[in-house]
């Protein structure tokens, strides 16, 4: 797949929108089951997985030098940046929100169901900008 | 993978079949609330559908916290898995002249409350609703990725 690699910026927002698709299936199946009995609702964190894809120096307020070699050498003892990989889906064990032992609030769904919908297409124009940026780079005559 | 675009509109697809499933079941309930004959004999039964999350095989993410064991796992909606009666009494009406009458002037009538029906219409209504919202939000994000063509 990485054939091209056009940078961590665009990595990062491919991810991102990756991961609020992702996001977005586990709210609409929450939604789908908020008359279902006994029904558990999901999470998924993929703003974990894509924090753990950026790593991160030990100290904030310090900077930390970019491993991308085994040769090289990492000071500060940073988090090393992990691949992504799509996160997993977590059964949220919260309070009781109706009498039929759900715990789906449908207003805090739709609510993060606008949320996520709103992050996706930021993520999308901000990669429109990067492409673009890169489209004018390859032209010749720009 | 289940996390495309598709899968989320199939998942919301599912809740609203479900939910207008559900419609047919208030409205078939409302539409005999005075009906004391059925192919079983005795008046009609308040019937009631039962949901449950529908479970993906295929679809199950590898490393899932499943700490139910029948939850988690693949993101696939809902389905309603059966339609049950429900087992409260039959009202009963002192009409001794009402061909349906037992011994003692009783006639049994479902144990339909019209106006619970209504409540469980309602409910039913929006939550159908939230499902075409979260489909529609679909749809904006999948025109968001294709507008990046247009970059």
């Amino acid at each position: 797949m990485a054939d091209l690699d056009f940078g961590k910026t665009v990595d990062l927002l491919k991810n991102a929108m990756d991961g609020s698709g992702l996001n977005h299936s586990v709210i609409a199946n929450n939604i789908a089951n908020v008359n279902t009995p006994n029904y558990r609702r999901e999470t998924v964190s993929f703003k974990d997985a894509l924090a753990a894809s950026l790593g991160a120096p030990a100290d904030p307020n310090q900077l930390s030098l970019t491993v991308d070699d085994p040769h090289h050498i990492a000071i500060n003892d940073g988090v090393e940046p992990t691949p992504y990989e799509t996160p997993p889906v977590h059964v949220d064990e919260g309070i009781q929100m109706r009498g039929d032992h759900s715990n789906v609030d449908v207003d805090q769904e739709m609510a993060e169901l606008a949320q996520n919908t709103g992050y996706q297409q930021t993520m999308a124009q901000l990669l429109k900008v990067n492409y673009s940026q890169l489209g004018t780079m390859f032209r010749e005559n720009p | 993978m289940s996390s495309g675009f598709y899968s989320s509109v199939e998942i919301s697809a599912s809740g609203m079949s479900a939910e207008r499933l559900a419609m047919d079941v208030i409205a078939n309930n409302i539409a005999n609330a005075n009906t004391t004959r059925t192919p079983e004999g005795g008046p009609f039964k308040r019937q009631l559908i039962v949901f449950a999350q529908k479970q993906d095989p295929s679809a199950a993410q590898p490393g899932a916290d499943t700490p139910q064991g029948d939850q988690g796992g693949g993101v696939a909606g809902v389905q309603a898995v059966g339609i049950i009666s429900d087992p409260g009494p039959d009202k009963l009406a002192y009409d001794p002249t009402n061909p349906d009458a037992d011994a003692n002037g009783y006639v049994h009538y479902p144990n339909v409350e019209v106006v619970k029906e209504m409540v469980d219409m309602m409910a039913a209504s929006r939550a159908y609703e939230a499902n075409v919202a979260a489909i529609q939000d679909a749809r904006q994000m999948g025109q968001a990725a294709l507008q990046l063509l247009q970059a």
